[in-house]
C-alpha cells in the first residue's frame, strides 16, 4: 500500500486530515501523488468525501466548466467589436500566457496546446470572476496547477479554490497586498527588533521590495519544482495560515548581516532582494519559518489583522465594484 | 544640493529614469536591450518594479542612469507609481502594432506627472518597429502626439536593435545639458536654487517630492 492510500477508508475518505497535513508539511508530496492531494489541499475536494463523491463531483464540474467557458466562445467577433472589456482581457492574458514558464519543456515550443489552455482558463475564469478578471501574476499561479492537473475543468477548479484565498492580492486598492506587508512589518518587528529598526531609519517600511514574493507566492523565487513543493507546504496550513510571511521573515533574517551591514538604501535593498531569485535554498527557508512561526506564536498571530490573505476575506456586505474603474 | 559649484569634483551622476507604458509593449526587453544587448522573446511579465544601473559616457563625463522597469497592468500603478518619484527621465513606450496601448499613452503622461515633477525630460517611445506588416500607428501619428506633448520621440525595435540606445541617450542627454546649464547659470549668478532654464524645461534637482536633505536620490554627485 502507498503513503497516500494509508490515509484513506475503504471509501476514499481521509482517515486524519490533520496527521496528512503535518505529513507534507515536513515531507512534501509524491510528485506522481500531487494530482490527488493538491486537489484536498486546495479545498477542491472535501476529506470527508467518498470515491464515488468526488468522481461525482468532477464530471458535475467539468460540465460546468465547459458552460462558463461557452459564454465567452460564442462571443462573435462583431459582439467582441463592442465589447472593449472582453477584448481588452483576452489581448492581456494572450500576451502573458506566451510569457509563461515558457523554459518548462511542458509550456515549450511554438504552438504548444499547454499554453492555449493556460490562455483558456484565465479567459474562463475572468467571466467567473468578472469582478476580479484577469491580472498579472495569475499566470503565474495557474502555471504549477496545469502542470500537476493536467486536466482542464479540473485545473480551473483548483485555480478558483486558489483565487479565494489569493484573489485579494489582485485587488484594484492592493488592499490585500497591504495588510499582508504591514503584517510582514510587524512579524519583522516582534522577531528581528534590529532590523525592523535599522529598516524604519532607512525609510523601508513598507516592505515594498517583498511585493513580488508576497503576491505570486514565491513562485519567481525558485525553480519550477521547489515551487511546488513550497505550495503545498503552504496549502497544508499546518501551523500557520500565514507561513508565507514568515518565509519572507526567514529569508530576510538570513541576510540581515550583509543588508545592515552595507547599510542598503531602500533602491539597493529593491535590487538586492530582486536578484536572490534563484539562490535561495528551500529547505533551510522552510526550517526557518516554521521555527520563527513556533517562536513568534499568539504574538506572531496576533500581528496579522483578521482577513489578511489567504485568510478568506471578512464578509463586509460591501462586496464592492471596485473595479469599475479599471480598464481590464 | 548645494555642491554643483564644484563641477570639477563631480566625477559621477546618477540619473533616476522610468520606464512606463502598457502591458507587453516591450519596457523589460528595451532595458535588457540597453544595459545587456540582449533580447527574450518571451521574457517574463514584470510583477512589481525592478531596476538596472548603466553608465553612460556623456562630453568625457561618466554617468549612470538608474533605470526603472514597472508592471505594465493598470492595476499595479497604485504600487508603481511610488517608484515615479525622483524620475528625472521617463521613456513612455507603446507598441506600434497595438493601436490600445498607443491610445494609453494620455494616461500614462497624467500618472507620470501626477506622480513625479512636471519637467521629468520624457520621451515617446513607439516599439516594435521590427512588426513591420502588422503596424497600426503610423510615424507621423507618434510624431504628432509627441509635438503637442512637448516630448522627444523615436521608433524602435528592441528585437533588432535599432535606436535603442538612441532613446536612452536622448533622455540622459538633456538631463545632463539641463543640468550643466543649472551649474553655469549658477556659478555665473551665485545663486544657488535656479529652477527656471532656456527652453521652457525647468529642473527641480530634488524631484519634487518633498525630501528636505542634500542626499537627492535623483542627482547624485560624488
Amino acid at each position: 500500500m502507498d503513503p497516500w492510500s494509508a490515509f484513506l477508508d475503504s471509501e476514499g475518505r481521509v482517515m486524519d486530515p490533520d496527521a496528512l497535513r503535518k505529513r507534507i508539511f515536513y515531507g512534501g508530496v509524491e510528485y506522481d501523488l500531487r494530482k490527488e492531494v493538491w486537489k484536498f489541499l486546495l479545498g477542491y475536494h472535501a476529506c470527508d468525501s467518498t470515491y464515488a463523491e468526488r468522481e461525482y463531483l468532477s464530471s458535475v464540474k467539468k460540465s460546468e466548466y465547459e458552460i462558463l467557458k461557452s459564454q465567452w466562445q460564442s462571443i462573435s467577433p462583431a459582439q467582441a467589436k463592442r465589447f472593449t472589456k472582453f477584448r481588452e482581457r483576452k489581448g492581456l492574458i494572450e500576451k502573458d500566457v506566451v510569457r509563461t514558464d515558457r523554459s518548462i519543456s511542458f509550456y515549450d515550443g511554438d504552438d504548444n496546446p499547454n499554453v492555449a489552455l493556460l490562455h483558456d482558463i484565465l479567459l474562463t475564469y475572468s467571466f467567473y470572476n468578472f469582478d476580479l478578471g484577469y491580472c498579472q501574476g495569475m499566470s503565474d499561479l495557474l502555471s504549477p496547477i496545469l502542470f500537476v492537473m493536467g486536466d482542464e475543468s479540473e485545473s480551473f477548479w483548483c485555480f478558483v479554490e486558489l483565487m479565494e484565498h489569493l484573489g485579494p492580492n489582485f485587488n484594484r486598492d492592493q488592499s490585500g497586498m497591504h495588510s499582508q506587508l504591514f503584517a510582514l512589518s510587524k512579524l519583522v518587528e516582534i522577531l528581528d527588533c534590529p532590523l525592523h529598526n535599522y529598516l524604519r531609519q532607512a525609510d523601508c517600511l513598507n516592505y515594498f521590495f517583498c511585493f513580488r514574493w508576497i503576491l505570486i507566492q514565491f513562485k519567481r523565487e525558485f525553480e519550477y519544482e521547489k515551487v511546488m513543493r513550497l505550495w503545498e507546504v503552504l496549502w497544508t496550513r499546518y501551523l500557520s495560515e500565514h507561513l508565507h510571511l514568515y518565509v519572507c521573515v526567514a529569508i530576510l533574517k538570513r541576510y540581515r548581516k550583509k543588508i545592515m551591514g552595507e547599510q542598503m538604501d531602500f533602491d539597493t535593498l529593491l535590487k538586492f532582494i530582486n536578484e536572490l531569485s534563484g539562490r535561495i535554498n528551500l529547505d533551510d527557508t522552510l526550517r526557518d519559518a516554521e521555527a520563527l512561526c513556533i517562536c513568534a506564536g499568539e504574538n506572531g498571530a496576533a500581528c496579522i489583522p483578521p482577513g489578511t490573505p489567504p485568510s478568506l476575506p471578512i464578509e463586509t456586505g460591501l462586496l464592492c465594484s471596485q473595479q469599475e474603474q479599471d480598464e481590464i | 544640493m548645494a555642491s554643483y559649484g564644484d563641477e570639477e569634483h563631480c566625477q559621477d551622476y546618477l540619473f533616476k529614469i522610468v520606464l512606463i507604458g502598457d502591458s507587453a509593449v516591450g519596457k523589460s526587453n528595451l532595458l535588457a536591450r540597453f544595459a545587456r544587448n540582449e533580447f527574450y522573446p518571451n521574457s517574463k511579465s514584470t510583477i512589481g518594479v525592478e531596476f538596472q544601473t548603466q553608465k553612460m559616457n556623456i562630453d568625457g563625463k561618466e554617468i549612470k542612469a538608474q533605470i526603472w522597469d514597472t508592471a505594465g497592468q493598470e492595476r499595479f500603478r497604485a504600487v508603481t507609481s511610488a517608484y515615479y518619484r525622483g524620475a528625472v527621465g521617463a521613456l513612455v513606450v507603446y507598441d506600434i502594432s497595438r493601436r490600445q496601448t498607443f491610445d494609453s499613452i494620455g494616461r500614462w503622461l497624467n500618472e507620470l506627472h501626477t506622480h513625479s515633477d512636471m519637467n521629468v525630460v520624457t520621451i515617446l517611445v513607439g516599439n516594435k518597429t521590427d512588426l513591420t506588416d502588422a503596424r497600426e500607428v503610423t510615424t507621423d501619428e507618434g510624431k504628432t502626439l509627441a509635438e503637442a506633448q512637448g516630448l522627444f520621440f523615436m521608433e524602435t525595435s528592441a528585437l533588432d536593435s535599432s535606436n535603442v540606445k538612441a532613446a536612452f541617450e536622448t533622455v540622459v542627454k538633456e538631463i545632463y545639458s539641463i543640468l550643466t546649464r543649472k551649474v553655469r547659470l549658477s556659478q555665473e549668478h551665485k545663486k544657488h536654487e535656479v529652477a527656471s532654464l532656456g527652453n521652457g524645461k525647468t529642473v527641480i534637482i530634488h524631484g519634487d517630492t518633498g525630501e528636505t536633505d542634500g542626499g537627492s536620490r535623483s542627482w547624485c554627485c560624488a
